[in-house]
């Protein structure tokens, strides 16, 4: 919201301080501002000026034009505006002149100096107009009527959703006056309008929806363009001159507020105007060229014959006002905040008077905005009449807020001591009408303007007191401490475990997003309608919720290995799972990958060492590979008798060179919780050791052969290591030779040469049976 | 005579002893001198024709000359034992610059240690670290929270919706209204975590961001309280004092609200870019628990209080490393990561 430093001024008496004083105090005090600029500083030059003469300058579409300037004297200026001619009084930009942050200034123009230029009404920023020079009334030398320079503060639209009163100057300028402590004045004199009846009839079928809805009808109207002045402020605050009487209802919203609709009365069928739910289909030809289906949901402001405007967001087109509209019906409502909220999003349509509207505006204000609109239009189209007095339809009154406020408990809010003096001065300023029932309490009643939603408990109310004393003055106080230590997080802590045992590894934590494509789904081998798919995704890139946390790190891998030869990369995140009629089940996952640009082994058995780290005794089983592992190098990992992850190696089809991955189920993790631990006595006799090769086929896996080899070892076995494998002579093709190292200890005396021995031939003994043939 | 023959020998031996250059020649001078077919070995032989007197007078000299070329021997045993561990010593010179082999230890994500450095503070003041999904409800991310549904409020959060009805929390504030179900009051817990909101991407927007949620519910929580709290929290995150100011600030969910600004900690306060010129920056929001929010926790505002704040974990990340691109977080870009 754009306010203006010069219309702030008008309503506040006294107001001495800058533009930068006063977005400072409004910061500190109500909202937050985002900056101020300086408008209009050309002002300060630009006069009018009467065309004496037009050149023609050969080819060129420029003319060489003599103007007065008035006091400035004849001036010769270079004019491309085709509706440059004799007479015109337009405006002059002297030489100079800074004007939109440009310097003007005297420079040739195909052989012709121009002194200054002639300006349209947007480059002096009175409306969009860009065709031509703008058309002025008044004397050469004068200054642009009402035209001064300004600066406009911008307030943060997010930091007036609370706030319907301060979608007006007026509000904003009653916030300022209660800062300051200066007078504020009022714009709207109710006393204007005639207490005679209207020649139109209003009437309200749905009073939730239209708490009130008043209107004026005007005759003898003149739409034309508006008086600078007008267009000038309209501009600056962002808003589109279109004539007059468009003009003057924009104004009287930039001012109070108050959303109005100018109708042309002679467009409108029957002498009544029915406020009702739309039918269901029911449409519309709105204003902006578009035309809207409806559904009951939405508020319509119809005639006779139908809809002539769907209600606090826009007007319809064919009894919108033009060039030829004699008579006018002024509409000032109010709408209902969620009804006009609904509506303009489902019509996907915002406008200043739905912003406005469903902030949940003031049923008293409408009768205001009537009275302001009347006062204006008749400064703006002369010769207008009002027929007969206001119609107005409205619920009865909503009761007035009131909220008992004790000062102690107030005290005990804020954390610093008040006196009960300076609450009611304050609440007073803020036009609250305070009353101590009791000694001690305070008995608020609340502003209409505030009483629509922003304020109906005494914790607002805390708010009101807290800013105007300034958060400056409360005083920190430690707050009682706990004395229990607080609850643990095993899930934090197990990751907190992880992240450092995997990092000093050497792996580097990533992050990715939750999102992932359909694409990514379905080259990971997943369902995409297993996914949660989110329904409003930016792009097709992040349309469903990641259900493994491998293609991010799939793109890592490739995003990275155009940069490195060898890395080492893993994520801590939530696969997300959808559960019907409940909320997703989100599993935190660990996955972990090395990458290297190579063509030998690969390290494979790097990750695996790392699966062991993580998960001390788990054992990979081979297992089936899915379309995107490599089918030789992919197994499941059991680890204390529950299945918790997977090591394998991407099909090379995925990755150019070998990218091995590591991908464990943390929820299993946690909930097997950390392994218990218990000492065992130190063995204190020596133990024995002796080497035993298996001759295997080549693709029998070695954990097989060790499982055979402790099973006939049987209690004495205190370790087993695996040596080393071999293939090749004196080994038939297809076999291979793998040793290992068995010791075995006894606990309670030194075992004798006989004891070793039996174990070594019972192990041997065993293997053959089982098909083995022995190296010994 | 003997003695004669005795003082010759000792200093022609002493003179070979000194001369020796090697261990070999060394070796080579003892076995002729003191072995047991040695030069001393046939004086002392010859020793049986001497009278009494004169054998008991040479016998000891004899002794006194054989020590002294014994430790005259073992020192200079000890010379080359010493130039030869300093000869090896020399030789097992290393280029200590070498590169070692072996891989180093990885980073951790900047956004994990700014969280795990801020647990750790919040844990040392007694506060809970909870967790909350990052799908949730429309009911905890919104209606719990005070933002009924048609509030305008809503539109301050553009929500990714999925297409069972839920939403990905714009907010880490759902964990207030699972902290208090779990814990009940009084309660002082944080919720850090990564949030939602349907943005365009650009160096400064992104759609997955981090913040850490922090509630405090007691008997009586003033502003003052929470002040102290804040100003404590910043301290520390900033390892120095931090000049903070509080304005209002609307969040449906907190009443009064405020924004919390810092004193812009590159220029102190006199105008930067960084501050647009103001001498602040705005950090945290935060307030008092709305009555409502506790009301539909289950706690009773008329016999409690709290107050509740979000910190930005993504912009505090920025901060304290100077990032200018805030898509580098979730790029996995090594080149990006490997500098934390
Ligand atoms: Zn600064």
């Amino acid at each position: 919201m754009k306010f203006s430093y010069n219309w702030i001024r008008e309503l506040v008496d006294g107001l001495d301080a800058s533009p930068a004083d006063l977005m400072r105090l409004i910061t500190i005090k109500t909202a937050e501002c985002e900056g101020v600029e300086e408008t209009g500083g050309h002002f300060a030059s630009v006069v009018k000026a009467r065309v004496l003469s037009v050149e023609s300058m050969g080819e060129s579409h420029n003319r060489k034009a003599t103007i007065d300037a008035g006091g400035l004297g004849k001036r010769t200026v270079v004019c491309g505006a085709p509706n440059c001619r004799p007479g015109l009084i337009t405006a002059y930009v002297p030489a100079g002149t800074s004007l939109d942050g440009k310097q003007i200034g005297r420079r040739v123009v195909e052989g012709v100096e121009s002194d200054g230029m002639l300006a349209s009404g947007a480059e002096i920023g009175l409306n969009r107009d860009h065709e031509g020079i703008v058309e002025l009334e008044g004397a050469p030398g004068e200054p642009v009527d009402g035209c001064v320079p300004d600066a406009i503060i911008e307030v943060d639209n997010k930091s007036l959703t609370h706030r319907p009163d301060l979608w007006g100057h007026h509000g904003m300028a009653r916030e300022v006056a209660a800062i300051t402590g200066s007078r504020l004045r009022e714009p709207a004199d109710c006393s204007r309008i005639d207490k005679t009846s209207s020649p139109i009839n209003v009437s309200i079928e749905n009073f939730e929806l239209c708490p009130r809805y008043s209107a004026l009808v005007f005759e003898n109207v003149n739409v034309r363009p508006s008086p600078p002045w007008l267009q000038y402020r309209l501009q600056a605050v962002g808003l589109n001159p279109i004539n007059n009487i468009v003009d003057v209802t924009n104004y009287v919203m930039a001012e109070l507020a108050q959303p109005m609709h100018a109708f042309d009365a002679d467009k409108l069928t029957g002498g009544a105007i029915v406020v009702r739910n739309a039918r269901e289909g029911e449409t519309i030809a709105a204003l902006n060229g578009e035309s809207y289906a409806l559904t009951p949901a939405a508020l319509l402001i119809t005639d006779a014959q139908g809809p002539i405007a769907i209600a606090g967001v826009i007007g319809g087109m064919d009894s919108s006002i033009s060039g030829s509209t004699t008579r006018i019906v002024l509409e000032s409502a109010c709408f209902h905040a969620a009804c006009i909220r609904r509506t303009s999003s489902r019509l996907k349509l915002r406008t200043d008077a739905s912003m406005r509207f469903e902030k949940s505006q003031d049923p008293v204000n409408t009768e205001r905005g009537l009275a302001r609109a009347l006062e204006l239009l008749m400064m703006v189209s002369p010769g207008i009449r009002l027929v007969g007095g206001m119609a107005d339809c409205a619920a009865s009154p909503k009761p007035r807020t009131v909220i008992d406020l004790p000062m102690d408990w107030l005290r005990r809010k804020l954390g610093r001591e008040i006196e009960q003096s300076e609450v009611v001065r304050i609440l007073k300023a803020l036009m609250f009408v305070v009353d101590e029932p009791e000694p001690g309490l305070l008995r608020v009643t609340v502003p209409s303007w505030r009483a629509t939603k922003d304020i109906s408990i005494k914790d607002d109310l805390v708010e009101e007191v807290g800013r105007m004393i300034g958060y400056a003055t409360i005083t920190p106080i430690a707050p009682a401490t706990p004395t229990t230590p607080p609850p643990a997080n095993a899930r934090r802590k197990l990751h907190r475990e992880l992240r450092q045992l995997v990092s000093a590894q050497g792996f580097d934590e990533v992050y990715n997003y939750s999102f992932f494509s359909e694409d990514a789904a379905r080259r990971f081998g997943l369902d995409p309608a297993a996914h949660c798919a989110v329904a409003n995704p930016i792009s097709t890139e992040q349309s469903l919720m990641r259900m493994s946390l491998v293609p991010g790190i799939w793109r890592n891998i490739q995003d990275n290995a155009r940069h490195f030869g060898e890395f080492r990369i893993f994520e801590i995140g939530s696969e997300i799972h959808k559960q019907d009629g409940d909320l997703p089940n989100e599993i935190p996952h660990l996955v972990a990958a090395v990458f290297q640009h190579t063509k030998e082994t690969g390290p494979f058995y790097e990750i695996k060492r790392l699966a062991e780290c993580v998960l001390p005794g788990c054992v990979p089983q081979p297992s089936a590979a899915r379309d995107f592992e490599h089918p030789s190098r992919a197994a499941e990992l059991a680890w204390r008798g529950k299945t918790v992850g997977r090591v394998f190696e991407f099909h090379p089809q995925m990755v150019e060179g070998r990218a091995v991955v590591l991908d464990i189920d943390l929820g299993v993790v946690e909930e097997l919780g950390p392994e218990g631990k218990r000492y065992r006595p130190i063995r204190r006799f020596p133990s024995s050791a002796f080497d035993l090769s298996v001759i295997a086929a080549r693709r029998a896996l070695s954990g097989d052969l060790e499982t055979a080899l402790r099973r006939l070892a049987g209690p004495m076995l205190e370790s087993i290591e695996f040596l080393r494998q071999y293939e090749g002579e004196p080994l038939a093709a297809g076999e291979k030779s793998v040793s290992f190292r068995l010791t075995i200890a006894s606990s309670d005396h030194t075992l004798s040469n006989e004891e070793t021995t039996a174990v070594r031939d019972a192990v041997i003994q065993g293997m053959r049976e089982l098909g083995f043939e022995m190296r010994v | 005579m003997l003695e004669t023959q005795l003082e010759t020998l000792a200093g022609t031996v002493r003179a070979r002893i000194l001369a020796a250059q090697t261990p070999d020649e060394l070796e080579a001078v003892r076995v002729e001198a003191l072995g047991r077919k040695g030069t001393i070995a046939d004086i002392s032989k010859g020793m049986g024709k001497l009278a009494p007197e004169e054998k008991a007078r040479i016998g000891k000299l004899l002794n006194t000359t054989k020590t002294g070329l014994e430790s005259a021997l073992a020192e200079r045993q000890q010379e080359f034992a010493a130039a030869a561990l300093r000869a090896r010593l020399d030789a097992e010179w290393l280029d200590v610059t070498l590169p070692a082999a072996g891989t180093r230890p990885g980073s951790l994500h900047p956004l994990t240690q700014i969280q795990q450095e801020l647990e750790d503070l919040f844990t040392s003041m007694g506060v809970a670290v909870l967790d909350g999904p990052e799908v949730e409800s429309e009911y905890n991310n919104f209606d719990a929270l005070n933002i009924p549904a048609d509030h305008p409020a809503r539109d301050m959060q553009d929500t990714f919706w999925l297409s069972a009805g839920q939403c990905l929390r714009t907010h880490t504030s759902p964990v207030q209204v699972r902290g208090m179900a779990r814990l009940g009051p009084p309660l002082l817990m944080i919720a850090p975590g990564r949030v939602f909101r349907n943005e365009e991407v650009d160096p400064s927007h992104e759609h997955t961001f981090y913040q850490l949620e922090g509630m405090m519910v007691d008997r009586d929580v003033s502003i003052a309280h929470m002040l102290f709290f804040m100003k404590t929290l910043l301290k520390h995150i900033f390892r120095r004092d931090v000049t903070v100011r509080l304005r209002p600030g609307y969040f449906p969910f907190v009443e009064p609200g405020f924004e919390l600004d810092i004193q812009c900690l590159i220029c102190n306060g006199e105008g930067c870019p960084v501050c647009k010129q103001s001498g602040w920056v705005e950090l945290l929001p935060c307030g008092l628990v709305h009555p409502n929010v506790l009301r539909m926790g289950g706690i009773d505002p008329e016999q409690w209080g709290g107050f509740a704040f979000g910190l930005g974990l993504t912009r505090l990340v920025m901060m304290r490393y100077g990032i200018d691109d805030i898509r580098y977080l979730q790029s996995g870009d090594l080149r990006f990561l490997r500098q934390f």
